[in-house]
Formats: structure tokens, C-alpha cells, sequence
């Protein structure tokens, strides 16, 4: 497994997951009242009597921003250990809510996971979502907790042996 | 060191995510695409579409208000409000051709459909509206009937 602690496989981790959570941050940003709708859906944060619209709409206007910063962060290589941290804590966020929603019988087919547009995500791959999360996990536990090895200072052993 | 490393990345953190809470507040209030905090992001802003709580839906079934159902014709066999005509917002004109006459003397029309996040029933009162018809929405749709403990009905019949 020493080949997960080289540079190469790490940047190309780091990068990937980067550019997926500015994909899925996009639409969301561009349509946030449509994001709103698919927070609604879930029922996890509201609007219900008792909180009302503020806690799933300040989740609607915050969270794709924070997968936006974070995806710019991993792509650069900047505090990208801390964007990591944040990236698996939003998917956890993301697979309670799957579960959540899967165990209340919930349609996730139109879950706002990558796009706000009913018309574009048709529920053939919502048998993916949870599987794709759990995925997306591993890759920023991956890059959150194993950066790779330093190279070591070459030994100076063989230059003394020379005389 | 590893405290101060802990609290380093702590810190880090905070700032990624103020920075998000602050450019996502930041474009919610000047891009012109944002909504009101407060207020039902399924509600279009200046737009004028009133909901009524489930109780309030309630004294105006009890009164004789006329309430329609936009959710899918299936589902709403399976359960809907005691008296509900179906009007699916997938089959407008077909059903508003049917229902028209008894609509057009109405003007205590409540609709609902699945709530939270489902917003057929406010496109359905902006699709009566446009054909001039008036009507509210029952906040939070058939699951808040279902909560507050009120009457249902199944099957075709209304």
C-alpha cells in the first residue's frame, strides 16, 4: 500500500474530489431557491412550525459555497488536509440525510446531490448515491489523514567508505 | 506541538468556513438569484400566494371549502383529504377542462400536495390564478393533514 503515500496518487485524489464538489456546487449556486427545495425535501432542517424557513434556507445558501471553497482548496494544495476534514464531514451530512430519507421512505431520486434541475436527474442512478458517497468518503479520509512520505535525506554512509 | 498543530488546523477550518458563510450571504443578497431568509424559497419574491396552516385548512373544510389534491392521480388514492377533488398538476389542462365549471363558482379553493419540498401545489394555484381562478395552499401539504391528526380518505372517490 506504499503506493497511496506517493505525491502523484495523492495530488490526483486531492484534485479529483476537488473538481466533483465544484461540479456539485455549481447549480446550487446559481439556483439557490432550487436547492432550497431539495433541502425542504429531505426535512431534516426544516421549514417545519417550530424553526421555521431560516435553518433549510441558510443551508441552502451556505453549503454550496463551502463545497466550492473546499473543491478550490483541494485543487490548489492549499490548508488541503483542513479542506479534506471539512469535504468527509459534509458527505457524512450528506449519507445521515440518504439514510434519513431512505428509512422515511423519502424519494432521493431528486436529492440535489449534483444538480437542482428535476429535468437533468432522472433517478436511474439513485441506487448509486449512497455507494458514491461512501466512496467520495474514503478519498477525503484518504487525503486528510495520509499525506505523502517525505522523501528521506540520502545517507551519507557511501561517501565514506571511498577512501 | 501537536496541540498547537490541532489548533492550527482548528483555526483553519473556522476560516474555510466563515469564508463560505460569508460569500454564500454575500451572493444571496447581491446577485439578483437569492431569496429571503425568513420567507418560503418556493414562493417567487413580491409574488402574492397565501398558505394556510392545517388548522385554518381544517375550519375551511368544515365550512365547505372546496380543497384540491395536485399530486399524481395514484397518490392520491392511496390517501387524501376527506372531500379533495384530484388535480394533478402533471394532467392540468385535461383535469381544469373537467373540474372548470365547478371551479369558476368557487372562491374557497384550498390546494395541498405532498409538502416540504414538493411545489406542485404552489404551481398549480399559479396555473389556476392564470386562468382566473383563486386559491390558497395548505402549508406543508398532506403530511401536516396527517400530523395534526385529521380525517383522511382512499381510494378514487373523493
Amino acid at each position: 500500500m506504499r503506493w497511496l503515500r506517493h505525491p502523484a496518487v495523492y495530488w490526483a485524489v486531492s484534485i479529483a474530489l476537488g473538481a466533483l464538489f465544484i461540479y456539485a456546487s455549481h447549480e446550487k449556486i446559481e439556483a439557490p431557491r432550487a436547492f432550497a427545495k431539495a433541502v425542504y425535501h429531505f426535512r431534516l432542517a426544516g421549514p417545519s412550525a417550530a424553526v421555521g424557513f431560516l435553518p433549510p434556507n441558510l443551508l441552502a445558501v451556505i453549503l454550496p459555497w463551502l463545497e466550492a471553497v473546499c473543491g478550490v482548496l483541494l485543487i490548489l494544495g492549499v490548508w488541503r488536509r483542513e479542506a479534506a476534514v471539512l469535504t468527509g464531514l459534509m458527505l457524512v451530512m450528506f449519507l445521515v440525510a440518504l439514510g434519513w430519507a431512505v428509512a422515511h421512505g423519502i424519494d432521493i431520486a431528486h436529492c440535489g446531490c449534483f444538480t437542482v434541475s428535476a429535468g437533468d436527474d432522472d433517478g436511474r442512478w439513485a441506487w448509486l448515491k449512497i455507494p458514491g458517497d461512501l466512496a467520495l468518503l474514503a478519498a477525503a479520509v484518504y487525503v486528510a489523514a495520509w499525506p505523502p512520505l517525505r522523501r528521506e535525506p540520502q545517507p551519507l554512509a557511501s561517501t565514506a567508505t571511498v577512501h | 506541538m501537536g496541540a498547537r498543530a490541532d489548533g492550527l488546523r482548528l483555526w483553519r477550518m473556522a476560516t474555510i468556513v466563515s469564508l463560505a458563510a460569508l460569500l454564500g450571504l454575500a451572493w444571496n443578497a447581491w446577485s439578483g438569484r437569492g431569496m429571503t431568509l425568513r420567507a418560503n424559497a418556493l414562493i417567487k419574491p413580491g409574488e402574492k400566494l397565501k398558505e394556510i396552516p392545517a388548522a385554518e385548512a381544517k375550519r375551511l373544510l368544515d365550512q365547505g371549502a372546496l380543497f384540491l389534491d395536485a399530486r399524481p392521480q395514484s397518490i392520491y388514492e392511496m390517501g387524501h383529504i376527506p372531500g379533495a377533488l384530484p388535480l394533478p398538476l402533471e394532467d392540468f389542462s385535461t383535469a381544469f377542462t373537467r373540474l372548470e365549471p365547478t371551479l369558476r363558482q368557487r372562491f374557497d379553493i384550498v390546494v395541498y400536495c405532498a409538502g416540504y419540498g414538493c411545489d406542485a401545489s404552489h404551481e398549480l394555484v399559479r396555473a389556476l390564478r392564470d386562468k382566473g381562478v383563486a386559491a390558497v395552499i395548505l402549508a406543508e401539504g398532506w403530511p401536516a393533514w396527517q400530523d395534526a391528526g385529521y380525517a383522511t380518505a382512499t381510494g378514487a372517490k373523493p
